[in-house]
């Protein structure tokens, strides 16, 4: 082997070591922190409990809404051809990139007191900011992006053949997409929807700046975890296992739908 | 009956084409691949949009651009069955077959009723609950043409719709799908490129070149006096196309092709002709024939291929000028060794060519 050869290879097996010591020695170092004795005493304690209970609820929610509202836009990006396609697609993939804490700012610029919206909300009683119904827009807002880009990418990998034979069936345009198109793309849809959903269970930038932290309203687990550091180190620890094996148990679960390679190269776009 | 005036601009491919089928009949359309058959199929179902044209069904307008009027695919009364045949991957067999059905409302206990009665009719009664993917070829053919019929179309789109199964399940196929279809109400449209196929199932064979129809006809009149190079190579007939030349007392005229001349009936005015010949007209000789056959020309043997099914006649293709195909009989190509490369003599009578225009 000549020099340059072995300097290669020294080289690579650096970067990958590096690599996976930055990703793999957190977890490690968290695992073996666990209060093996203490651990599900501490998940039961009345503010952990709640923190996950409300993680749970609005993660759900925001992955519903997401499904419902970005069920149609999926469809559109992956069928049709119109002006402003690709501005559409940036600004739908804008909070993929966006800073989570710009992106609260932004919410609440809209939807506060005195946004945009907020005032004529304002005006029906409606107030958003520093409920629970903030953070599941806070979340939707951040893990949108992750379900429009499976589903499409799913809806585009069926084959055109089987929508024209759909409609030679007498099937309407909304029967062939329920019938036809929604399940042949479902693995897609399935792996957008669990995506988003661990994305918004992660969320914790836009909700602290939405939302705020207020215990059992919007304190989520992130949030938990990060007001915990402060006072009790381990039930930050044990809050953070948790996550850690929910969002390493959906991760798993994706690789296992029978995914196309475009809708995969989507599902594999790490959610956090 | 369907009436059918289409025209579409494809990049720098044009497709102009006038079609009429009776009700009960089959139509044939044959071309290339490339001709435009299936973008002639897709714009009859409705899956894709000509620039120009009108499509009338038994009195009902399916399209009138000139008025406006385009119903889509799903609401004419199509059936459509496309070289894959498209079956569902997701649904079984009964499923797919009630899709149709199920699509238009119709409740399920009578769609299972109807579905369960055509795929008996169709020999498919014990394979309802299996998925496409556990078909063979043939089953799966039977199940797309289940799927359509079931609907009870007034217009039924068939694009080639043996080409993917292999041989020897074709031929089974073959007899089955004509019984089939020869019991239709509804007017059918077959595309093939595949000769055998056009003459069994076409009561008239429509010819699509490079987006035109050259030739509309009953087979024998196809085989008999063919309008273009590929119809009688489609049909497997020697064609001259030429100018009428110098003409003789006994009835006879010269026929002057761009690839030399042949003696045939005198069509008794001067001027552009077409002239048929059949294969098996044409005799071949190791020594230039003494006979009464009043075309002879000389050439090499370029290929020699042995007819399906058996072999008993063999198609011997020649370079001579102008070039010739004969069709001899197995004993001819042993009793004279005919193999590629030899040079022979090709003879033909001038009674048998009557020219046309």
């Amino acid at each position: 082997m000549t020099w340059r050869a072995l300097l290669v290879r020294v080289v690579a097996a650096l970067a990958i070591t590096l690599c996976l010591a930055l990703i793999g020695l957190p977890v490690l170092a968290l695992l073996l922190r666990v209060p093996a004795g203490t651990l599900l005493a501490r998940l039961a304690d009345p503010l952990v409990l709640s923190a996950v209970r409300l993680s749970l609820v609005t993660s759900v929610a925001a992955a519903a809404l997401i499904v419902v509202l970005g069920t149609p836009v999926a469809w559109l990006l992956a069928t049709r051809e119109f002006h402003g396609k690709r501005i559409l697609e940036a600004v739908i993939d804008l909070p993929m990139v966006l800073p989570p804490t710009a992106a609260g700012v932004g919410l609440l610029l809209a939807f506060g007191r005195a946004g945009l919206a907020g005032r004529a909300l304002a005006s029906f009683g409606i107030s958003l900011p520093f409920s629970t119904a903030a953070v599941v827009m806070a979340e939707a807002f951040v893990a949108l992006p992750f379900f429009v880009g499976a589903a499409a990418a799913g809806f585009r990998e069926v084959e055109p053949r089987y929508l024209d034979a759909a409609a030679t069936l007498r099937a309407s345009p909304g029967t062939t997409f329920f019938r036809v198109m929604l399940p042949l793309a479902l693995p897609s849809v399935l792996a957008g929807a669990t995506m988003s959903w661990a994305r918004a269970l992660g969320e914790f930038g836009a909700t602290i700046t939405f939302a705020g932290n207020l215990p059992g309203v919007t304190q989520t687990m992130p949030l938990a975890v990060y007001i915990a550091l402060e006072t009790d180190l381990e039930a930050a620890v044990a809050l953070s296992v948790l996550l850690v094996l929910l969002s390493l148990t959906v991760l798993v679960a994706v690789r296992a739908l029978p995914l196309g390679p475009a809708a995969l190269r989507h599902a594999r776009r790490d959610p956090r | 009956m369907l009436a059918a005036t289409l025209a579409k601009q494809l990049g720098g491919f044009a497709l102009a084409a006038t079609l009429e089928v009776e009700a009960g009949a089959t139509l044939v359309l044959v071309g290339e691949s490339g001709a435009g058959k299936t973008t002639l199929l897709r714009l009859l179902a409705g899956l894709a949009e000509p620039d120009e044209g009108r499509i009338v069904l038994g009195g009902r307008v399916w399209l009138d651009r000139a008025a406006g009027v385009s119903l889509p695919a799903w609401r004419r009364e199509v059936g459509y069955l496309s070289q894959d045949y498209a079956l569902f991957p997701h649904l079984s067999v009964r499923r797919n077959v009630g899709f149709g059905l199920r699509a238009q409302g119709v409740r399920r206990r009578v769609v299972d009723d109807r579905v369960d009665a055509v795929l008996g009719g169709l020999g498919l009664a014990d394979l309802a609950a299996r998925r496409p993917d556990q078909l063979s070829g043939g089953q799966r053919q039977r199940a797309a043409l289940a799927r359509a019929l079931v609907l009870e179309p007034r217009l039924l789109l068939l694009d080639e719709p043996l080409s993917a199964l292999d041989l020897q399940t074709r031929r089974a196929v073959r007899g089955e799908l004509k019984r089939t279809l020869a019991g239709l109400p509804c007017a059918t449209v077959y595309v093939t490129h595949n000769p055998v196929e056009a003459i069994a199932f076409g009561n008239r064979i429509a010819v699509l070149e490079a987006g035109r129809i050259t030739q509309v006809g009953a087979p024998d009149e196809l085989l008999r006096r063919p309008r273009s190079p590929y119809i009688a190579e489609f049909m497997g007939v020697n064609l001259f196309q030429g100018t009428v030349g110098a003409r003789d007392e006994s009835g006879l005229a010269r026929v002057r092709t761009p690839f030399g001349s042949v003696v045939a009936v005198d069509p008794g005015e001067p001027g552009e002709v077409l002239v048929a010949l059949n294969p098996r007209g044409v005799t071949l000789h190791l020594e230039p024939p003494a006979g009464s056959a009043q075309n002879v020309f000389p050439g090499r043997i370029v290929e020699l291929v042995a007819e399906p099914p058996f072999g008993e006649r063999v198609r011997v293709a020649l370079d001579s000028t102008p070039p010739l195909v004969a069709e001899v009989t197995r004993h001819a190509v042993e009793s004279l060794g005919l193999r590629e490369g030899l040079e022979v003599h090709a003879a033909f009578k001038a009674t048998g060519l009557v020219p046309y225009r």
